[in-house]
């Protein structure tokens, strides 16, 4: 297990800042990073290193706190504790902002793109969700305005196929919308984690939703659709959403991020303990109740809180991370053999 | 040495029958306050959340009337968007206070409206006063 996780390099991303989040673009070839700098860098790779090929400095007045790339990878949408959603546009090397989303009434937690890349989504400490509608001419037009959670909503993402969209909040629970007539709602709750949630991540056929928390835990939750042959009760036409395998025990501090490999399936988990630790699905357990094994723990990954780890969606194996020490890592996940 | 038992017994148990006494006039003094405290909370309460809604009626009612010229591919959306907060106030339960999905049906007005304001390009804070939000219910 001690090899399985090794250090490619290590880069002052947003020094003398935190550097809050990374994404890498579709193509596998660029990453974009925030930071409390106010600024996002864009990353492309040279020889072995890692080159800051542009910076966005002028667009936010206040910490970045999440990034995002179109799934055409000609985009970037920033969010920020401004209360503004940046939408950049990019031309080669350069990065012009075309659009700014206004509305929300304070910090912009976290924000995503839709798979048709004609939706977006958006989260605040407002404790609202909105939904975002692109139109051919790069307009963007608010479809929804979701109040669904009792607090600050820390985290979106959609699914990987579907328009179902995940929101994570302090409320200490997970809410999952779809859209109905002309307008968004909410039609499940997860409950389960005893704090915080802070993130989420779907597997690569988006059956299966991991959700990461403050409570030191990690749910795995598991999609049953009406008439599903366990025999799950599911209310009119709508999936119930179960949870079927919790990581406990792992974690000494809150679990920040988590993200799950749509190549290798590999569990990648940020944690306030500095460490980043990775877990795989035991191939012979039982699908309705999987079991997890850690494969990878590097305790001092950081020398502060890890808060997000990324894959490459191209490269399997290659890990990105990001702390409150303004670094980021790259690392090499090796799957260990006895797996 | 004739005097009834009962005397000493009304010594004895003074202090438990005017306990009780007590107990039931500021049992009743009691209720009748806290009747009255409750209804001025009520009264209160529900006067923001009707004017709260007012305030995105007339909103809602006047831009319709601005629109209601305009015949672009947008405008129609929009003007479909204040039918669908209209209709959202016009099912409120405004009578029923026991209603169980008040505060959901209400978060959703609220959301509709932020959507209409976004939708209008118009800030949901105007300011009217110094310091003072006009929509801060």
């Amino acid at each position: 297990m001690k090899d399985s996780l090794v250090l490619l390099a290590r880069v002052p991303a947003h020094p003398d800042s935190r550097c809050w989040f990374l994404a890498w673009n579709p193509a596998g070839t660029l990453l974009a990073s925030c930071g409390g700098d106010r600024s996002i860098r864009i990353w492309g790779k040279e020889g072995d290193g890692w080159v800051c090929k542009s910076v966005l400095a002028e667009g936010h007045q206040r910490t970045v706190r999440k990034v995002a790339w179109s799934p055409c990878g000609n985009y970037l949408a920033s969010a920020s504790f401004d209360a503004t959603t940046c939408i950049w546009k990019k031309n080669k090397d350069d990065f012009e902002c075309v659009t700014t989303l206004e509305g929300h009434e304070n910090e912009v937690k976290s924000v995503a793109w839709a798979p048709s890349g004609s939706l977006l989504a958006t989260c605040s400490r407002d404790k609202s969700v909105w939904v975002w509608e692109v139109d051919e001419e790069d307009e963007y037009e608010c479809v929804s305005v979701l109040n669904s959670h009792t607090q600050d909503v820390k985290h979106v993402i959609w699914h990987p196929n579907q328009e179902l969209l995940a929101s994570a909040s302090y409320d200490d629970t997970v809410k999952l919308y779809r859209e109905e007539e002309d307008d968004w709602v909410c039609f499940a709750t997860l409950e389960g984690h005893e704090s915080t949630v802070w993130s989420l991540s779907f597997d690569p056929s988006g059956q299966r939703l991991a959700s990461c928390s403050d409570d030191r835990t990690v749910r795995i939750w598991r999609q049953y659709l009406p008439g599903n042959e366990q025999g799950v009760a599911c209310s009119g036409s709508d999936p119930t959403w179960k949870c079927i395998c919790t990581l406990s025990g792992f974690h000494s501090r809150t679990v920040y991020d988590v993200s799950w490999c749509h190549l290798t399936g590999a569990l990648a988990t940020a944690c306030g303990d500095d460490a980043i630790r990775v877990f795989e699905e035991d191939p012979s357990s039982d699908p309705q109740q999987p079991s997890f094994s850690l494969t990878a723990h590097l305790p001092q990954a950081h020398s502060q809180d890890v808060n997000c780890v990324a894959w490459n969606p191209k490269e399997p194996g290659l890990l990105a991370s990001c702390s409150d020490d303004g670094e980021m890592a790259f690392w090499k996940y090796q799957q260990p053999e006895s797996l | 040495m004739d005097q009834p038992p009962d005397l000493f017994d009304a010594i004895v148990m003074a202090e438990e029958r005017y306990h009780g006494e007590g107990y039931q006039e500021g049992y009743a003094e009691g209720s009748c306050l806290g009747l009255t405290e409750g209804r001025r909370h009520g009264v209160s309460h529900g006067a923001n959340v009707g004017s709260e809604i007012g305030c995105y009626q007339g909103f809602a009612f006047t831009w319709k009337c601005l629109l209601s010229e305009c015949t672009t591919e947008k405008d129609s959306k929009k003007r479909r968007m204040l039918d669908s907060l209209l209709g959202m106030m016009q099912k409120f339960p405004y009578a029923d206070p026991t209603y169980a999905q008040l505060h959901e049906d209400l978060d959703r007005i609220r959301g509709k409206f932020k959507q209409v304001c976004s939708l209008l390009s118009v800030q949901p804070n105007f300011r009217v006063g110094p310091g003072r939000s006009a929509l801060s219910f």
